[in-house]
Formats: structure tokens, sequence, C-alpha cells
């Protein structure tokens, strides 16, 4: 059963060596030969040996969450750091049909088909530049809400205690938002929506609460509530606190255990987009080539690293978005 | 097309690379004609390079695929609505995100990413990396998951708790019961 299988790559090296030696050595008989350690060409070999590689990667920063997730004391639900489960869920679609027009780029390619596999190539950057326009606008809603990866721009709090209480204190008085306040307050109400009449009427009080040193003591939660409630565990809904009233207002808020989160989620999902940056740039410089049967296993290459994000973002979906 | 005469060429001389591992059967078979009969079996019709696999793929598989992937997709946001049954124990929606989740890598690495037709090679290259992962993410448990558990009391006391929630909680039914006052 071994000799002919171990005789017919034997015979072919020879040939392939014969094919390529002509030039160099007419005297020597002993002709040295070419034989893969893994029968596949070199390409596709670096790339799995390279994609095993990013399996220990993500699976070192998912591990890591996970372990965070379900160790930590309190982690926030999606709907308190204002993740949108259906804007998820439509990223995932999104990757996922990328992953199946790759696929058919190559089949095209295999065919000889250089056209269609342009095609095919094309609609798969466009729809990875698709899914990174989606994260970008996710980005900036945390943003918004501050929410950010880092500590002098993130204005999330972990407890409402002193130091949440003389953070929004601190807030209240900035210069710029003192004159800001000062605009609000000589802002007619027909002006103003009766949102923004309510919300400035509950600012005015935690306004009094906050600033003046004589006053009855005060619950901080109540004043993280009114800045940024956290919804609860059933509502799908977003409801709206002073920060969605007033953007420009910018007050600390609290979401137990969103510092971790943020940490985590812009961790797992920045180096994840840097991944779809690097195929779409692979993609871009493929849709230079004719990309005919000689090409295909540039595309198949490509293809695999692609499938492996796509892989990588079924795992996060889930995790991220619904645990 | 015009490529047609070139076709020959890069088979020629990349044949002898990717052919001997293929399939193992194919040595077994028919091992000698096999040099001669491939560069034949290039010039009758494209694609003889992969015809292994491209015989098992197809468009229609692909699109098979894609249709199970975006059910599964659905599946696991159905566990978001108010339709899933156990919204009081999320454990089962995890474990049944974390199924649905792992049928449908499958799916795209079995498919999607060839390793269905391709030869024993995919164990050698996979198993290992699959184990050092889990190794990897069960070394972080003792240190990083555990490490709440014991800690120092003024640690405790800026670190955040479930506590913290209520007490949100607690202040935001206030609140809606006063905004629901001002309302009325």
């Amino acid at each position: 059963m071994s000799a002919p299988a171990l005789s017919l790559p034997h015979g072919d090296g020879h040939d392939h060596a014969h094919g390529h030696d002509d030039g160099h050595g007419h005297h020597g008989h002993v002709t040295l030969q070419y034989q893969p350690g893994l029968p596949l060409s070199r390409g596709k070999l670096i790339m799995w040996l390279f994609l095993s590689t990013e399996i220990m990667f993500f699976a070192a920063l998912l591990g890591s969450y996970v372990v965070l997730r379900f160790g930590s004391p309190v982690w926030p639900l999606p709907h308190h750091v204002h993740l949108s489960e259906p804007i998820g869920a439509f990223n995932t679609f999104v990757l996922i049909c990328s992953s199946v027009t790759i696929v058919l780029a190559l089949e095209a390619a295999r065919a000889d088909k250089a056209p269609q596999a342009k095609l095919w190539m094309l609609l798969t950057l466009l729809l990875g530049t698709l899914f990174l326009g989606v994260k970008a606008y996710e980005y900036s809603a945390k943003f918004s809400h501050g929410i950010y990866p880092w500590s002098p721009r993130s204005r999330v709090f972990e407890k409402p205690d002193l130091y949440y209480g003389s953070a929004v204190r601190a807030r209240l008085g900035e210069p710029a938002i003192i004159d800001k306040l000062k605009e609000l307050d000589d802002t007619p109400a027909d002006k103003l929506t009766s949102e923004q009449v309510a919300a400035r009427g509950r600012l005015q009080q935690i306004r009094k609460m906050v600033t003046n040193p004589d006053q009855q003591p005060f619950d901080l939660a109540v004043i993280a509530d009114q800045v940024m409630p956290l919804p609860s565990a059933g509502s799908h809904g977003h409801s709206s606190g002073l920060n969605d009233a007033f953007p420009w207002l910018r007050l600390p808020a609290v979401i137990p255990g969103g510092n971790m989160w943020a940490s985590t989620y812009f961790l797992l999902t920045g180096f994840h987009a840097i991944h779809v940056g690097v195929g779409l740039l692979v993609f871009a410089i493929l849709l230079g080539y004719r990309l005919d049967h000689a090409r295909a296993g540039m595309i198949e290459n490509a293809g695999l690293y692609w499938h492996f994000v796509d892989l990588v973002w079924i795992f996060l979906f889930p995790l991220l978005y619904l645990f | 097309m015009s490529d047609h005469s070139h076709s020959p060429q890069p088979h020629a001389t990349h044949a002898p690379v990717t052919r001997p591992g293929e399939t193992t059967e194919i040595h077994e078979t028919v091992p000698h004609a096999h040099a001669t009969a491939a560069p034949a079996a290039h010039a009758a019709g494209h694609g003889g390079d992969h015809g292994g696999e491209h015989a098992h793929g197809g468009i229609g598989t692909y699109l098979m695929v894609f249709l199970a992937l975006c059910v599964l997709t659905t599946m696991s946001f159905f566990t978001y609505s108010s339709a899933w049954p156990w919204r009081d124990q999320p454990q089962v929606g995890w474990a049944f995100m974390m199924a649905v989740s792992c049928t449908k890598a499958m799916l795209v690495v079995l498919f999607f990413m060839h390793v269905l037709w391709e030869a024993n090679w995919k164990y050698v290259l996979t198993i290992p990396a699959a184990m050092m992962a889990v190794f990897l993410a069960l070394m972080l448990v003792p240190d990083v998951g555990m490490r709440t558990r014991m800690v120092a009391q003024e640690r405790a006391l800026y670190m955040p708790r479930q506590s913290d929630v209520r007490l949100m909680e607690r202040a935001a039914e206030a609140g809606n019961a006063e905004r629901g006052g001002e309302a009325h």
C-alpha cells in the first residue's frame, strides 16, 4: 500500500527537478529534490500556519473576555452600554454574505471566468466596507455616551459614590458649561421640546443639590439615574437621560462594570476591525489583477483569511451582543 | 479567451507540488498513469488541478451553507426576542448560542474553507493550534477569572458590585414614578 504512494511523489519530484536543474547540474548524478513537508502549495501552507497563530491570538482575546466577563462581580447588560443587537445581527449577516461572495469569486476564477470573479471580489470588498462602516457608526454611538476605552475621555463611573458626585460637580463647574447652562436657563420654554423642558427642570434640581454645600443629604444614585438611566433587563428601549436631552452636557455617567466592559469590547472589536481592514486591503490589491485560473491560489488564500475573520465574528457577535 | 494557450504552463509546474497529497487513493489505484493523465485533464477542462475539490463544492452547496448560516444567525438572535422562553435563566441562552456559534463555525470551516475536502494535513495544522488555544484560555482562569474572589478590603470598597446595579434600579423606579406623576 505504501510503496506506490511513496514512489509517485518521488518520481514526480524527479521530473520536476530535471526541469529546473537543466541549466546548472549537467555533470552531477545526484539531483536535489524538493519534497514538500505537507502536501499543499507553499502559499496555502503559510496561510494555514498564519491562521493557526491567529486561532491562538483570538483564543487569548476571547478567552480573557469570557474569563473577565464571568469573573467580574458585576457586568453590564448590553442595554446598559447602548449596544444594539439588531445592528450586530445585521453586521453578522453582512459578513456571512461576504464569505459567500469570496467563495463564488474563487469558483469563478477556477472556472476561468475572470470578469465574474472580479465582480464577486468587488462585492466582497463592498460588503467588508459596509461592515466597517456599521462598526464605525457603533463606535461613534459609544463615544457619544461617554464610553471610551481610555480614561481621560471616558465618562463612565463604576458606582454612584462620592467620586462620582465630585465628578458631576466638577463638570457642572466648568466655565464653558456654566455659560451653556445660563443660556439654557434663559431660553424660553416654547423654543424647547416638552422633553427638554422637563429635563431642564431636573437639571436645575441636580445643580442645586450638587453645588450648594448646605444641602440636605441626597442620593447619588438618583443623580446618576437622571444623567443616564440604566434600562432594566426586560426593556428593549432606550430610556432617555439628561445627557440625551442635552448632548453638550456630557455629565459623568454610572455603568457598574462599564469600564472593564469598554476595555474588552474595544479590544476585541478593534482587533477584529483591523483584520477586516487588512482583508479589504488584500481584496483591493487583488482587484488590480486579472482573476483567472492562474490567480485561483491567491484568491483561495485571501478567501481563507477572510473566512477566518468571519469565523471570529461568529463568536464575537453572541459573546458581546447577546450574553 | 486568450489565456487558453497559456494555461497548461502553470499547471505543468504547479501540478507536481500539489498532486502527491491530494488524495491517497489516486496513488494506490493509478500510480504511473497519473503523471501523464493530469496534464491531459487540464487541457480538457479548466480547474482540473483542483478537480477533487471542485467536484465536492459547487454553487449549490455554498448557497445551502449560506442559508443554514442565515437560519442559525436568526436562531441565536431569537434569544434576544421576548418570545425566548428562558429569559430568566440566561445560562440556557448562553449554552444555546455557543452551540449555534460552534455549528456556524464548523459550517464555515468545513465548506467555505474547504477543510472537508482537504487531505489529512488539516489535522496537523488545526489540532495543535486548537489545543494551545484551549490551554491558553484555561490558564487565564486562576489569575484573571478568580481575581475578585479574595481581594483586599480597600479594593473591595471601590469595586462595582451587584448592589450598585440594584441601587440604580431603585433610583430608576423612583424616578419613573416621579416622571409618571409629572405626566399625569
